[in-house]
């Protein structure tokens, strides 16, 4: 792992006391759950970056499932894959997907380029749509077919009522889509657009359809760490868009989120949930990454705030008025871990303590050390709360000494028989986890 | 005839130099000015001072409107004037190298070395996301390099101490 970046800036500024380093970093169960520990903001002068470069999966190797279960790589050979989702026939289809170029407004845009490249996180996307059929039902898929080519950063996708909505970066598109059709001839009709270059910080779209189908619901995320890009590139971002799917229009559901990558709805009680990535380089602490519901009208902080009422003094000029109406979020997963991809568990076969909460994938840190997330974590529910602290799933996509990265995980979702898949976009695999008894065999139809 | 020339008097030729003292003087002060000198440092720390200064307008910009732009031209002008910070300390290497600096004004070098570093810290801190990347250690930077390259300025960018025969003239004039 790369940490001479930390260790030269922490040296750097305690000789000049400009900031305060933390050399012991308090562990992330202490920012689990509603009330996690919050320390002071600090100001580096260079923040802590720890990349471990994405190296893939050596033949044979897979991450590591707790006792009780099975993983088996579903399928390989894709290029970046962000997001799995299964068709009501089984089929699966997986996003291959990376952001646009993006703009150097300053020296450090070009430096985080190069770290991110390292990362593996700059790796060109496929910008389509693979299609996998399992047709021998041995969890092993047999067909394979570009479903869907030439999008543009696609992320989000949901199927409502015959029609697939895909969410590019730039704009929502639907696809009609047949029950067994293996690739799409019609072209995609645009829906509505969706906040967009030529700025594009975060640029996943994340997407899902109300229970009754008649909403969807658009994570957008802000176009910025925190404002650095200008305020007017923040129009409509970090924000969670209802588009009506009949007429496309839409309006900001809740607003503040910094970067919504994943919402779903709670299958209790019908609500909706997101994941968020929250804003970097004011601690290897700051600020945890969270699961929360959804309000509307809801405004959960970004810029100006975060869980609350803390204030971010790089954002100027303040909003007091706003701040004093910002929600804290439900739940916090601890600071960096960049949570891109949710699942609950209703339609899991997995051992039955996972089968009432929701799964979050863990694309892990960046800009702190030690590491932290790397993994997919499983968050109990109980009456359509968060009840317990996260507990791990799937891990090993680190080397055992933390230095490189074989595999990061980002969309998750079960399949026809209640595995769960997850797209690992630098191991360029979708992972199959199953139940250990089920020997990898679809439950019997229903 | 065949003239045989060194791998000095070729750079000469090259760069358009000459390293006979042979070209009247008007005076020390026109000497030792960066104007008339013969090295080639000063024009390049000339050059980065002016954006290091100028990088404390804009600033001081940003300070008045708040508006993030102002602080990506100064990280580009601290950037700017930290490359040709590097290439000044490259060229004063040459400048020795070819006897067009004799000896060195430490004090000067310095100076300006430590506006340098100071500005390299400054790059960073402008490097920062926000109103903390400017305000306040930003613009204390950017006002402290400022003022050391105004100071050091003020009569010439160069680092050189002039002539051997001259520093008794230097005191006679000054004092």
């Amino acid at each position: 792992m790369n940490r001479f970046p930390l260790q030269a800036g922490c040296a750097l500024a305690a000789l000049l006391a400009v900031s305060a380093c933390d050399q012991k970093v308090t562990p992330p169960s202490a920012q689990y759950g509603a009330n996690p520990v919050l320390p002071a903001p600090q100001q580096y002068l260079v923040p802590p970056m720890a990349v471990p470069p994405g190296i893939g999966w050596k033949q044979g190797q897979a991450p590591v499932v707790p006792a009780g279960f099975r993983i088996q790589a579903f399928a390989t050979g894709f290029i970046h894959p962000r997001m799995v989702y299964t068709l009501p026939n089984g089929d699966v289809l997986v996003v291959e997907s990376n952001g646009p170029d993006a703009p150097v407004y300053r020296p450090k845009d070009y430096i985080e380029g190069r770290v991110q490249a390292l990362a593996g996180s700059a790796a060109p996307g496929g910008n389509r749509i693979t299609l996998l059929r399992d047709t021998h039902g041995d969890g092993i898929p047999d067909v394979r077919t570009t479903f869907i080519d030439h999008l543009n950063s696609p992320f989000g996708i949901v199927l409502v009522d015959g029609n697939l909505y895909v969410a590019d970066t730039d704009a929502i598109l639907r696809f009609p889509y047949v029950t067994g059709e293996t690739h799409v001839t019609v072209p995609g009709t645009k829906l509505t657009d969706l906040p967009a270059g030529p700025i594009n910080h975060h640029w996943t779209k994340s997407l899902t359809a109300s229970p009754d189908g008649s909403k969807l619901y658009v994570g957008v995320g802000s176009n910025s760490n925190i404002t650095e890009n200008g305020m007017a590139a923040e129009e409509g971002r970090a924000a969670i868009w209802e588009v009506d799917r009949q007429s496309g229009l839409k309006r900001i559901y809740a607003a503040g989120v910094r970067n919504p990558t994943g919402l779903a709805f709670e299958p209790q009680t019908g609500k909706l949930w997101a994941i968020a990535n929250e804003r970097d380089e004011i601690g290897p602490n700051l600020v945890p990454d969270y699961l929360t519901s959804v309000r509307d009208g809801g405004f959960y902080g970004w810029p100006y705030s975060y869980y609350g009422q803390h204030v971010d003094v790089r954002v100027q000029p303040q909003r007091p008025d706003l701040v004093a109406t910002a929600i804290p979020p439900d739940y916090a997963l601890s600071s960096h871990v960049a949570p891109l991809g949710m699942a609950f568990s209703q339609a899991s076969s997995l051992p039955v303590r996972y089968r009432s909460g929701v799964f979050i994938a863990e694309h892990g840190s960046w800009d702190r050390s030690p590491l932290n997330g790397y993994k997919v974590v499983y968050v109990p529910f109980q009456a359509g709360r968060p009840s317990g602290p996260p507990q791990d799933v799937v891990t090993g996509f680190l080397t055992q000494d933390e230095s490189k990265s074989q595999g990061r995980p980002v969309g998750l979702a079960f399949d026809r028989a209640g595995a769960l898949l997850i797209a690992d976009d630098v191991g360029n695999a979708v992972w199959r986890v199953s139940a250990a008894a089920d020997e990898g065999r679809p439950r019997p139809a229903s | 005839m065949n003239h045989h020339i060194s791998t000095d008097q070729l750079i000469e030729r090259a760069l358009g130099a000459r390293r006979d003292d042979s070209i009247p003087r008007a005076g020390l002060f026109f000497q030792e000015s960066s104007f008339r000198s013969r090295a080639l440092h000063p024009r390049l720390i000339g050059a980065g001072a002016v954006l290091l200064i100028a990088a404390l307008a804009t600033d001081v910009a940003y300070a008045r409107t708040l508006l993030f732009q102002w602080n990506n031209f100064s990280i580009w002008l601290l950037t700017g004037g930290l490359l040709l910070a590097a290439l000044a300390g490259f060229a004063l290497v040459l400048d020795f190298a070819l006897h067009r600096v004799k000896a060195i004004d430490w004090l000067r070098f310095s100076g300006f070395v430590a506006a340098a570093l100071l500005s390299l810290l400054n790059a960073l801190v402008h490097s920062r996301d926000g109103y903390t990347a400017i305000v306040p250690e930003g613009l204390e930077l950017s006002a402290l390099v400022s003022a050391i390259l105004v100071i050091l300025g003020w009569r010439n960018w160069s680092v050189g101490v002039p002539h051997s025969s001259r520093p008794t003239m230097l005191k006679e004039t000054h004092s």
